[in-house]
């Protein structure tokens, strides 16, 4: 009985080590490399040889073990149709030597994987996943600092961060030391931990990364932070409102260069030789002081919360006003003859905001304090601009004009026109 | 000259070799000279007795459990020694270095599961074999000091394993190791924020910075840590181990019963199919399941929860009740020394070498299973061994995100609040109700029995002590209740609404016998809910006292059995045990977070 069990645990325990020494050869690349290699002639195997490849950048700190099922990706005259064994496109490998860049330091990812999804990042605990398609561009600003000298190659990259001043973000986020700090801090956005940029998978379908949570948010604002209604909370606890950033009903191809252009917004701290800095911003003249005022309206991001052309209508939680920001239409009317007042109200903010219901938490959107950011010049350049907003409102009507465009047109709305340059 | 008509083989002519022989100094046929000769012969094998009683050999006596803990630590130091190999301890390099056995080292994989599983193992065995050798006695006379190694190796065992939970340098670790090193902030006097502390202890000088080497866990630590898990605790361990096992050797089996078989082949081979067995376990726990690994170690993430290795747990979760003094320094200090202390206190003779037989019961309508022999002790060291791993239970699978409980099935929401607003009883009362719980602890010894019967008559005595525990269950419903009825809330003085700790308790925690009474009070009245308060009052006094009593009889025995000394041992580890429960019931059921407040001492209990 004793001997029967001996021999038969012993044979078991051969078995597994057999089992574990068959598992640790046949990892997942090595079937890679086998069709691979399969593929090639006598003459063109001589070349290649198998086993773990990495590609070890000292400069960069960091060890790419791509290349291990990615075998042709520098030898176009090997290359196949099929992935893992395409070539790398354009001429990009011939600018960026693999020896001196390595993969993943563009494409992201785990470089130091030997398995599939652990290497894209699609795992857990890895928050650098593998930027696919036109994501990939937001990686050339770690050292491009001159984006028009790409140009050609980064379409998503430009048009993302054009969407980005067109929208207003910077009224409500900081990048480096520009921006209102009335939400997030997106300096490091692409590359801070999950944890630190608050991103909160609970509402999300997984895949549970980085890139789909920036369009997930960019594409329904609310959808992530739903808030708390006051219902699901213990008596007594203060309700919390949906998050306050507005909807900005962005479609797809937007997304994903916003989405881009946030990547692009990393910690990297590349050596001084892989830099290339940006050029000096050139000093803008403007023509007149209405240009002026509406440069500095739009380079400081107040079209996020008072409209494309100060309509006003986001939604604020809360907020005086039937729940909405204000509209700048009516600054001339109200501020007109107290133009330092409106100044001070600009340099010192407005915070807290009026509530609607004083019983409910405060409003998430309020009117940030500008006097450390907007210059004097600036200030009464964009009280021109705000004063002219007047002129977009529908005119008095005269009985006659009246029904005249009763006769004419009517069904034409009398909404201001939206006469942004940028949209 | 060799017999030319015998073919030539190889066994018989290397057994005559010099070589053979100088190695192997006896031949191998199965005779009872060579089973003792096997055992003589080898040095290894001579760690154990010749012959051994047969009945001590039973698999259903020891479980293997301390040959197996012995086992699975040689498991550790092969496998540690390996991974040593592609580790290098340093927080640039130390979590490359795990990526890299986990993607690129041949069974590198395997030799971290293995090590990684082989360690949460060694724990569990340890306390096992612990709980094995207490059941069946085997720490009595003369084989008190080596239960004393045991518990020794015990706490070696968790350190071992806590140096190393930090190497892998990633977050789990490395928060982990956070949580832990908290704890020797705490420490009572050399702590920096620990209660009494030393007027020149400092963050930079006390008791955790001489844990983790800098007032931040970096470079200092992981070198520290590396040193101690593979060079400094293993060397001491395996000094304490050879002490074990040659105090097991000296002062015998605990189980001497049944005839005298040979070592060889009943044990060896019994040794071998448990290491074997074990040895497959491991291997089919090390395929099925990787080790964990997170993101690597950043000092300014912290993950919500951290949670301690699971060992620790337990200790973890105790902070929702107690400070970290207590729950961190103080409790398991006392836990260790009480584990120590039982041999010395536990003069009983009764139960060496054999499981207690259990029998049937009737408490009431209750009918529960009880030791036959040494009830009190077996009853004592398992409420207090599945009480500790009842915490772990709970700290493990039921905590979530800012310690929120959880059902194990229920998903985390970073979302969920519950509002909790926990309150102090005024020092006065919670000081008298420590008090007189500490004062349930009093015997009637023999000699005072006699004194007060020769005086005041034969039955005075049993209803003196009667009285008294009465009167202490008593006092400490009054001291609960009375103060929260009465008391102002501390926190809100200016507030008039809120005007006692009820109201405010009642209002504003869930805490389910203060929330229901709150209740009461509004809709049925003060009138009713006074008269309720009142009459639990004295229920719960009742229920306390009747407790008391209970217990007395033995509490009597007791003293006179073992003397002031070993009783007042004996009375305070108890004493501590059923508090820390009290106090958990007090925090879940009335929502009460200190008994004794002393800020400026950083002291609360």
């Amino acid at each position: 009985m004793k001997r029967l069990l001996f021999v038969l645990l012993t044979g078991l325990l051969a078995v597994l080590f057999v089992i574990t020494m068959w598992r640790d050869t046949a990892r997942e690349w090595t079937s890679y490399q086998g069709r691979f290699l399969k593929t090639l002639h006598t003459d063109e195997r001589r070349n290649v040889s198998g086993g773990i490849k990495q590609i070890i950048v000292k400069d960069l700190n960091r060890v790419d073990r791509c290349t291990t099922c990615h075998l042709a990706i520098d030898k176009p005259q090997l290359a196949l149709g099929e992935e893992p064994f395409t070539a790398h496109p354009g001429k990009f490998l011939e600018w960026h030597p693999v020896e001196k860049f390595g993969c993943t330091v563009c494409h992201g990812g785990q470089g130091l994987a030997t398995e599939v999804k652990a290497a894209h990042g699609d795992v857990k605990h890895w928050e650098d996943p593998l930027r696919r398609g036109n994501v990939v561009q937001a990686s050339c600003r770690q050292c491009h600092g001159d984006l028009k000298a790409i140009e050609a190659h980064v379409p998503a990259l430009i048009k993302g961060r054009e969407v980005f001043l067109a929208k207003g973000c910077y009224g409500c986020h900081t990048i480096k030391d520009f921006g209102q700090t009335v939400s997030q801090d997106l300096t490091e956005i692409g590359s801070k931990s999950y944890q630190l940029m608050e991103a909160d998978f609970e509402m999300m379908s997984p895949p549970h990364d980085r890139i789909r949570w920036l369009e997930t948010k960019l594409r329904h604002p609310r959808m992530l932070n739903p808030g708390v209604r006051p219902e699901h909370l213990p008596p007594g606890e203060e309700e919390i409102f949906p998050s306050a950033m507005p909807h900005f009903g962005l479609n797809q191809d937007d997304i994903e260069s916003v989405t881009t252009y946030l990547l692009s917004l990393t910690a990297s701290n590349l050596p001084a030789s892989y830099v290339m800095p940006a050029p000096p911003e050139p000093t803008v003249t403007y023509a007149s002081d209405l240009e002026h005022g509406t440069a500095v309206f739009e380079k400081y991001g107040c079209a996020a919360c008072h409209g494309i052309g100060g309509v006003g209508g986001r939604h604020n939680w809360n907020g005086g006003l039937g729940e909405e920001t204000p509209p700048l239409l009516y600054v001339k009317a109200y501020y007109g003859n107290h133009v330092e007042e409106l100044k001070t109200l600009i340099r010192s903010g407005r915070q807290p905001v009026p509530r609607m219901n004083a019983g409910r938490p405060n409003p998430g959107l309020y009117m940030p304090a500008w006097k450390d950011r907007i210059s004097e010049p600036d200030l009464d350049a964009l009280v021109v601009y705000l004063f002219s907003l007047a002129d977009r409102l529908p005119q008095p009507q005269t009985p006659q004009a009246a029904t005249d465009q009763a006769q004419t047109s009517p069904s034409q709305p009398t909404a201001p026109v939206d006469s942004s340059p940028i949209n | 000259m060799a017999d030319p008509a015998q073919p030539f083989s190889l066994k018989p002519y290397l057994k005559k070799t010099k070589i053979w022989k100088s190695i192997f100094r006896h031949d191998f046929s199965d005779t009872p000279r060579t089973r003792l000769l096997r055992i003589f012969g080898n040095v290894f094998l001579h760690l154990q007795p010749v012959r051994v009683a047969k009945d001590a050999i039973r698999v259903t006596y020891t479980w293997g459990l301390g040959g197996i803990s012995f086992f699975v630590f040689l498991v550790l130091c092969v496998t540690g020694i390996l991974l040593m190999f592609y580790y290098r301890p340093a927080s640039m390099l130390a979590f490359q270095d795990i990526k890299d056995l986990s993607f690129a080292v041949t069974l590198g994989p395997l030799l971290r599961n293995m090590h990684r599983w082989a360690a949460h193992l060694m724990v569990v065995v340890v306390i096992a074999h612990m709980v094995r050798v207490f059941l069946t006695g085997a720490y009595k006379p003369p084989r008190e000091y080596n239960w004393v190694i045991g518990v020794i190796l015990l706490v070696m065992t968790l350190f071992l394993s806590y140096t190393g939970y930090l190497l892998p340098w990633d977050q789990l670790a490395l928060w982990a190791v956070t949580v832990g090193a908290q704890m020797a902030a705490n420490a009572p006097i050399l702590g920096n924020e620990g209660p009494f502390r030393l007027p020149f202890i400092t963050t930079a000088n006390d008791a955790r910075f001489s844990l983790i080497g800098g007032t931040v866990i970096g470079d200092a630590t992981l070198i520290r840590f590396y040193v101690l898990h593979c060079v400094a605790v293993p060397f001491l361990f395996c000094i304490f181990l050879c002490v074990h096992l040659w105090r097991v050797r000296k002062d015998s089996f605990s189980k001497q019963t049944g005839e005298k078989v040979d070592v060889w082949p009943h044990l060896v081979s019994r040794e071998f199919l448990a290491a074997l067995l074990v040895l497959i376990i491991l291997f089919v726990w090390s395929l099925l399941m990787n080790a964990p690994l997170e993101a690597e170690a950043n000092l300014n993430v912290t993950p919500n929860p951290s949670k301690a290795p699971w060992y620790f747990v337990g200790l973890q979760e105790l902070l929702v009740y107690f400070d970290p003094w207590l729950a961190g320094v103080v409790l398991p200090t006392l836990i260790v020394v009480g584990l120590m202390a039982i041999p010395y206190v536990d003069t009983n003779p009764k139960g060496v070498g054999y499981w207690t037989k259990m029998r049937r019961k009737s408490f009431g309508p209750f009918s529960i299973w009880v030791p036959q022999e040494r009830p009190f002790a077996v009853s004592v060291f398992m409420l207090g061994t599945i009480l500790w791993f009842v915490l772990i239970f709970i700290g493990t699978y039921c905590r979530g995100p800012n310690w929120e409980w959880y059902w194990p099935w229920e998903p985390w929401s970073y979302r969920r609040l519950t509002k909790l607003t926990l309150k102090n009883i005024p020092n006065l009362w919670g000081g008298l109700l420590v008090m007189s719980y500490v004062a349930m602890g009093t015997p009637l010894p023999a000699k005072a029995k006699e004194l007060i019967a020769a005086k005041a008559g034969p039955k005075t005595p049993g209803r003196l002590f009667a009285l008294l525990h009465l009167g202490l269950g008593m006092m400490m419903s009054v001291c609960l209740f009375v103060p929260l009825l009465i008391s102002k809330d501390a926190d809100y003085p200016l507030r008039s609404r809120y005007t006692t700790l009820f109201e405010a308790l009642g209002r504003s925690i869930n805490a389910p016998v203060m929330s229901n009474l709150y209740h009461l009070f509004q809709q049925a009245g003060p009138a009713v809910g006074s008269a309720v308060v009142g009459v639990m009052i004295l229920v719960v006094g009742l229920i306390l006292g009747r407790i008391g009593i209970a217990f007395g009889k033995m509490k009597n025995r007791m003293f006179d059995e073992l003397g002031l000394v070993k009783y007042a041992i004996v009375i305070s580890l108890l004493l501590m045990m059923m508090g820390v429960l009290g106090k958990i019931m007090l925090r879940l059921l009335f929502g009460i977070k200190y008994l004794i407040s002393l800020p400026m001492f950083n002291f609360n209990i």
